[in-house]
């Protein structure tokens, strides 16, 4: 009796999470021509700081261990909060190089098709790094490098600029110092 | 009209199959059964299969053991090609996204398997009734659907955690396997604990009522044509590229 109302109850949550994913699947589908591409800018600095391991080791060094617990608890989210980001943007961008995906042009399509590639390695880094982070809250004193996100990141941004250039090759982008 | 052998109950029998039909016809002029091998299989057997169970219950010649291990039967070959539509599913919708295809597979693997155990915990504490190959049909059906509708949730939980773009076809078939499976999980999990006694005919009607849903969704999806979209690239905003860009040349520079 309780095995069936627990099946049936998760039956009608699974029901209703495939319909609404499938909604909205449909729904995306529909507005990728009217998309506008909304990525935020990440201090990849700040980020890489709070990634350091070395600065970790550091704060280990000067803090007592409950004070460096804390700041370390404080870190960790701040990293999270910036790859929460950082997967956001991915997705933003996994979705534009979809759309520049149905581009005549060659360029741009191979461009958007490395975009993509790129913004999902990113999206799935980005996954991988959360467990971790969230991981880490649980146990401060442990090791933990995001390195590999950040590495990402900086081949992601490269593929979107070069995908920005085919597509609006009249408008230059400007490399500037910050 | 919601009595076994009403027209209703006629109807929902033969609907279903005859639009299989029609939909296997249908793919097999536009090409589609090369590129959905295995659906396409599913269509023909649950063509000839259904009508065939069909007949054989309707047949007054032929026994109630008969007439089980006939569905039992159909059901373990259902199963099996179900489950091969849904690695299908999987192949067409990571073929595009070769970069997570084998994080992908891994943890479609992994949610398998957790899936399998689970199902077989649930097979484990069935209550079996009087007619055992009665039961082990409940008790089959209701594992399974557990594993499926799990499979296809996983598929789509993992679709949207990657923002991945489903074509339509393979969105429509995985959608019809999906309510298909969530629908049979409740029926089945119903069903094996024997909670209806004598009114259990019917869930019949609800189970068959989806199933005619999920043709229709099936014909909808691969037959009719969607409007395309407009195929102008979206343009990637110029003021986040280029702060991403100062960000890059300034993180290069030794």
């Amino acid at each position: 009796m309780n095995l069936a109302i627990i099946l049936v109850t998760a039956s009608i949550l699974a029901l209703g999470v495939i319909l609404r994913l499938a909604v909205t699947q449909s729904l995306q589908v529909r507005r990728r021509s009217r998309l506008a591409v909304s990525v935020q800018p990440i201090d990849l600095e700040a980020f890489r700081n709070l990634s350091n391991p070395a600065e970790d080791g550091y704060l280990r060094r000067r803090l007592p261990a409950g004070e460096f617990r804390s700041v370390r608890r404080a870190r960790l989210r701040a990293m999270a909060a910036y790859v929460q980001v950082a997967s956001s943007n991915a997705s933003a961008l996994v979705r534009a190089g979809e759309a520049a995906l149905a581009s005549g042009d060659v360029r741009v399509a191979e461009a958007a098709q490395q975009l993509v590639s790129d913004a999902l390695l990113l999206r799935r880094n980005s996954t991988i790094a959360l467990a971790r982070i969230y991981l880490a809250l649980a146990w401060p004193n442990s090791d933990f490098a995001a390195v590999r996100v950040v590495d990402r990141y900086e081949q992601l941004s490269g593929t979107a600029m070069l995908l920005g250039r085919l597509q609006n090759p009249a408008v230059p982008v400007r490399i500037a110092a910050h | 009209m919601v009595q076994a052998h009403s027209p209703l109950w006629h109807y929902l029998s033969v609907a279903p199959r005859v639009l299989l039909a029609v939909l296997a016809f249908a793919m097999w002029r536009r090409g589609l059964r090369r590129q959905f091998p295995a659906f396409f299989s599913y269509t023909i057997f649950e063509t000839v299969g259904g009508a065939a169970i069909y007949a054989v219950y309707m047949s007054p010649s032929v026994s109630s053991a008969t007439y089980w291990w006939s569905y039992l039967s159909f059901l373990a070959i259902e199963v099996f090609i179900k489950f091969v539509v849904i690695g299908e599913v999987f192949t067409n919708l990571f073929r595009a996204y070769p970069s997570i295809g084998r994080l992908a597979k891994s943890l479609i693997t992994a949610a398998g398997i957790v899936l399998v155990f689970a199902g077989s915990l649930i097979a484990a504490y069935a209550s079996p009734g009087s007619f055992w190959f009665v039961s082990a049909t409940r008790i089959l059906g209701r594992s399974v659907s557990v594993v499926q509708c799990g499979l296809i949730l996983f598929l789509f939980l993992l679709a949207a955690r990657f923002h991945l773009t489903w074509s339509r076809p393979v969105l429509g078939i995985a959608l019809g396997l999906g309510v298909m499976a969530s629908v049979y999980v409740a029926y089945w999990a119903l069903l094996a604990d024997w909670l209806l006694g004598t009114k259990s005919y019917k869930l019949d009607f609800l189970v068959m009522s989806t199933y005619h849903l999920c043709v229709l969704i099936w014909c909808y999806y691969l037959l009719v044509p969607h409007k395309s979209a407009i195929t102008s690239a979206a343009a990637l905003p110029e003021n986040n590229l280029a702060a991403w860009n100062r960000e890059l040349e300034r993180l290069l520079q030794p």
